[in-house]
Parts: C-alpha cells; structure tokens; sequence
C-alpha cells in the first residue's frame, strides 16, 4: 500500500508541501538543475532568468488576492511602485540629488515589503466593501493615483521622465560587485543576483503553499467561491480580504525591490495601467488561484519573446522587413496569449501541465 | 466670474465628448454584461481609418469621416463575432480582461501605421484648428469643441429614439434587463449583442475623431483621451444612460475647472499638486462616489440571492 502515491493515511500527510515521493524527488532535482543552471550560465538567458524569478514573486502576490481570494486587482503595479521605492530610498547611494539613505539590502529587502504591506491594509477596509467590477475599477483609480504621486514626488522617484538609479545589491556588508571564487569556481555578480533570487524565490514559494494549504488559504477559497456563504460559515470577510491584500502587496514590494534594483533604475511611467495589466495576463497565461501556475506564467511570459527572437534569427524571417518589429511582434503575441488562454484554457499553462501529468501518472492506462 | 463660466463650458464640451465614448462602454455593459476596455483602441483605431481614407487614399474628408466611422463599428461587430461570443456566460472579469487583450492587439497594429509623427486628420478644422474660436459677448468657443457638443447632443438625441421607438433599440434594453427571458420572448440576443458592439464602435469613432480633429493630432498616445472616460462611467452607474452622460459632464467639468485652478488652490492652500492634476481629479471624485454609492449615480443596485 505504501507504494501508491495517492495513499493517504490521514489529512496531515496529504497537506504537506510536497505530499509524495515523487514530488520531493522532483523538487530537490529542480533546485539542484536549478542552481547548476545558474551557476554555468553568464549571458542574457541569465539576465532573463533572473527577471523571470523576479516577477514570479510578484505574480504570486497578485494569485494570493486574485486568485486565491478572487478580489479583482488592477493595482499590483502600484504596489510593485511603492515597495521599489521603499527599497530604492533606502538602499539608494548617498550623495544622489534624490532622498537615500543607503543601507544595507538585509534592512530594505524585508522593509520593501512591510510598507507596501501597511499600504494594503490602510486600503483595505475600502476595498473589502466593493465587489466585482466595481473593485476592479476602484483599483484602476488607484494605479493613476499613485503613478500621479510618482510623477510628481521628485524628491523621492525622481521625476517624470527621468527616475533614479538602483542601489547596489550589499547584502549584510557584502557587496555582490566583488564576486566570489571558490576552488576553480568563479561566481560573478550576475551569478551571484540570480543564485540570491532563486533562494527568494523558494521562501515564497513555501509561503504561497503554506497560505494554500492551511486555514487562511481555505478562508480565501472559500470567499473567492461565494462570499455571501463564506460570511455564514463564519469566515470574517474584513479580516480576510485585508489579509490577503497585505500578503500579496508585502510580495508585490519584494518583487518589485528586486526587479528594480537589478535592472539598475526605474522610471515612474514604468508603473502604469499596462504595467498592472501584464501581471494579470501572466497569472492567466499561467494558472489562476494555483501556486505553479504563476511560475509557469512568469517563466513563459519573460523568456517567450527572447525565444521567438531566436527563431526568427534561426529562420531569418522579418530579417528586413519593415512590418513589425521585434517589440510589436512580443506585444502582439502577448494580446494573442491573453485571448487565445482565456477562450481554450482557461486554467492556463497550469491547466496543461495537470493534464499532462495526469497522463503520465497513469500512463500506460491513461484515456 | 466670466473666466469661470468660460472654463465650465469648456468643461461641459469637453464633458460632452467623453459622454460619447463613456455611452459606448454602457450600451456594452447593459446589453452583453461586457465591461470593454477595447473602447479606447477603437475610438484611436476610428480616427486612424479617418486619417488614412483623407489623407492617405485621398478621399473627400467628410465622405471619409463616414467611412471611418462605419468600419469602426464594423471592428466592434468583429471583436463580438470572433472573440467575445466564446466568451458568454463566464466571468465577468476574464470577460475584461480579454477586451484588455483585444486592445493592446488593435493598438500594436494601429501604432505602427501611425509611427512617431503625429497624423493630422485632413479635416477643415486644421487651419484653425485648436486657435480657431468664436466669440459671444464676453465669450470664447473654440469650433472643434462646439462640433463636439453638437454632435454629442445629436447622438444622444439620435440613440434616445432608437431606445423608444425602433424595434432593436427595445430588443436591446429587453436583453439588457433579462437575457435569457429576452430570448424566451423570441428576441435574437446574438444580433442584439452584436449590434450593442457595432454602436460601440461608432460612438468610439466619433468620438476619437473629435479628440484628435483639428490640431489635436492622432499620436501613438491618443487612446488615452479615451480611457480618460471610464471615470464617468463608473461616477453614473455601469449600466445607466443617463448616468453615463451625466458623469461625463461631472468628469469633463472637473478636468477643466482643475486644469484652469489647480495654480490658485495650490498657492491658497500652499500644496502643491502636481503636474497634470486635472487628469487625476476625475478620479478621486470617482473614489469617493465609490464609497458612498458602489453602483454609481443612477445604477441600479444588485441584489444577490443567497
């Protein structure tokens, strides 16, 4: 009986993380490709994998209110704002014309999230009032609102059209700048950024399967399905609703922290509607209210465009051609994806990564 | 005193404008239950097809006026047709946000033709354009924004009519109230839809020519004007008529009056506020109408049977 991998002898041992052997065999071999992959690689698919687990972060903090809890957000940009200036006042190098204080990255990375935090929580009450659309639209105030303040708090962001610089990656007294060489191996910023993330990565990642699969998580399901019988089984809807904006605006401002302070700058029409826009769109490309379904969506969304360049130099199409550009063809795809996802396969990439595995779970059985 | 009046008008004819696109995303909302953020890549895409039959094709302009106006609509009927009709009877939101892609595809294409020149649309109000005005007693009216009241006034006139007296403008508000008892009563709801879409698209239209008629320009940024609506349409009620024109009139009145007095506030209060507060402003009103009426205005309140 031990054998079968969906024996269960009680509750506990089918809500842990990784409830089967097969899935801690795959994930210890996932970290492990992972930080080898990381480790060998130093050119743009770095960069592009850096960014990817960047964003996933900030995905999992909109699939916690989204998804998760089904309040309707169109100002995860915002947050993502906010935590980035958080990090970049912080962080940012004294002697700039802009408000820094420069501090080390173990005080602005935890702080980056708890202000965005507290953000969520002082909206909340206002938010848990509004329902459906009327959220969605309330949000979108909420997106020009602050990029207004962005634009215009120059002391802090810069400015209009001009932004700031990113502080440098010092982590406890050490700079990542200087590298590290152990043996043969040489580990250089970039290496060193990414392995850093990876770890992130998996703390959140644990984070948003712990929410999942324990009483808050089961209080968000509950009110995304049907608020009106959450609040009869006794779910207190204020208390959940803040809850879930302040987890997912503390992950949107961690995101945004990294994100920002690896692409070495930020400018504030950066966090406009379309920037709230393309994180919606990965957590649909990849899997609403799942906790892989945003790493997928991430993954797909950032390194897609890359690989269709590739294929176009590979087949030497639109080499000169004058219709689109590379720019265009990635927004074009991007708005075919949107549509092409919620028409057939509305569980995302997700949704085709269960089917899938459910066939190989049973293969040569499966039909 | 005569400079406030001057500004509230400018406000109204403004606020009038926005009532065009604001009445298309309403007409969408009561008839299919489709909040469509594709309304201001169309109201762009309108004026692009205007732009390029008079100038480009070299048609007579107001021949190409119509024309524009006409596949703009026809756009709308497609979006319906190919994409929105898989879509009916799911969520709301997913509904959103797949205009939301339908808008970005409409516009990659529509900003590549348009490229980093501003267009000028051919039309006879270039040569005065923006400066070109007229005077009653004390005040100024500039030519294109009366155009716009004017054929705002008649539009709304002209869709009034069509809600009272024909056949498909009563079809629409028995599927606006009730879908499935609408098509009990033998109503071809699927028309009804597509037709909702096909006004969308001409309201979009008309109202992208008049944001950039003149020396406005079409620029890779002139959606924005569009979506500067959706305030107004949140302020009147989802799925009002009346509530559309009206919160428009509230929005446009607003951005004129904090455009033309955001420098005395700020000076009397000592704060500073910003540049381009005025685009703001409708927002916060949106917020707090928010608070006190989630349903807008004149929208009707939802009832929710457990």
């Amino acid at each position: 009986m031990k054998d079968r991998l969906d024996f269960y002898n009680s509750y506990k041992e089918e809500h842990r993380i990784f409830n089967n052997r097969v899935q801690r065999f795959w994930a210890v071999f996932g970290v492990l490709i992972s930080i080898y992959t990381l480790i060998i690689l130093d050119d743009v698919w770095l960069f592009l994998l850096t960014l990817a687990m960047m964003t996933t972060i900030g995905a999992w903090g909109l699939n916690i209110v989204s998804g998760f809890a089904g309040q309707i957000s169109l100002a995860h940009g915002a947050f993502i704002g906010i935590g980035t200036y958080t990090a970049f006042v912080l962080g940012g190098n004294i002697g700039s014309s802009v408000l820094s204080y420069g501090l080390d990255m173990a005080i602005w990375l935890p702080l980056s999230g708890i202000v965005p935090m507290l953000f969520g929580i002082l909206i909340s009450p206002v938010t848990s009032k509004l329902k459906g659309l009327n959220l969605g639209l309330f949000s979108i105030g909420i997106v020009y609102f602050v990029l207004h303040i962005f634009q215009n708090f120059r002391t802090v962001t810069g400015g209009s059209g001009l932004g700031r610089k990113s502080p440098d990656f010092v982590f406890l007294g050490f700079n990542f700048e200087n590298g590290i060489t152990i043996g043969n191996l040489v580990l250089n910023e970039n290496n060193l950024i990414a392995l850093f993330s990876l770890v992130i990565l998996i703390l959140s990642g644990f984070g948003v399967k712990n929410i999942a699969r324990t009483k808050t998580g089961r209080a968000f399901f509950s009110i995304r399905d049907r608020d009106i019988a959450a609040e009869a089984i006794g779910v207190d809807l204020l208390r959940y609703k803040g809850i879930a904006y302040a987890i997912s605006s503390f992950y949107a401002g961690i995101c945004g922290a990294l994100l920002f302070t690896f692409t070495g700058g930020v400018e504030p029409n950066q966090f406009n509607f379309v920037y709230s826009v393309t994180f919606i769109a990965i957590v649909i490309i990849g899997g609403a209210g799942t906790v892989l379904g945003p790493l997928f969506g991430s993954f797909f969304f950032i390194l897609m465009p890359s690989v269709i360049q590739e294929i176009i130099h590979f087949f030497g199409l639109f080499e000169q051609s004058s219709l689109l550009n590379l720019a265009q063809i990635e927004r074009l795809v991007f708005g075919i994806f949107i549509i092409v996802f919620l028409i057939f396969e509305p569980r995302g990439l997700w949704g085709i990564w269960f089917r899938l595995r459910n066939y190989f779970k049973a293969w040569p059985f499966s039909y | 005193m005569t400079f406030f009046i001057q500004v509230f008008i400018e406000g109204i004819a403004l606020g009038a404008v926005y009532s065009l696109v604001a009445l298309g995303f309403v007409i969408i909302f009561k008839a299919t239950d489709v909040l469509s953020f594709a309304q201001p890549a169309l109201a762009a895409l309108g004026a692009g097809f205007i732009c390029y039959f008079a100038t480009e094709a070299g048609i007579n302009f107001w021949l190409s006026l119509l024309i524009g106006i006409f596949l703009t609509g026809a756009v709308g009927l497609l979006i319906e047709r190919t994409v929105l009709r898989q879509m009916v009877g799911e969520p709301v939101f997913s509904v959103a946000v797949i205009t939301i892609g339908v808008d970005i595809l409409i516009r990659t294409f529509l900003d590549d033709w348009i490229g980093d020149e501003p267009r000028f649309l051919g039309d006879s109000f270039t040569s005065y354009g923006n400066f070109g005005s007229f005077s009653i007693g004390e005040f100024n009216f500039k030519y294109l924004e009366m155009a716009g009241l004017f054929v705002a006034f008649i539009v709304i006139l002209l869709l009034n009519l069509f809600f009272k007296k024909s056949r498909y403008g009563l079809a629409m508000l028995a599927t606006s109230f009730d879908q499935e008892t609408a098509l009990a009563q033998g109503i071809n709801v699927g028309r009804v839809f597509g037709l909702a879409w096909f006004i969308g698209g001409l309201l979009a239209a008309i109202a992208g020519f008049v944001f950039t008629g003149g020396f406005n320009t079409l620029t890779q940024l002139s959606f924005v004007l569009a979506l500067r609506a959706l305030p107004a349409v949140v302020i009147g009620g989802l799925d009002s008529i009346p509530g559309a024109i009206i919160g428009s009139l509230i929005i446009g009145v607003t951005q004129s009056l904090a455009g033309y007095y955001q420098y005395s506030i700020e000076e009397y209060f000592d704060i500073n506020l910003g540049l381009g507060f005025s685009t703001v402003a409708p927002y916060i009103i949106m917020f707090f109408i928010l608070l006190v009426k989630p349903e807008g205005l004149f929208g009707t309140k939802e009832v929710e049977r457990v």
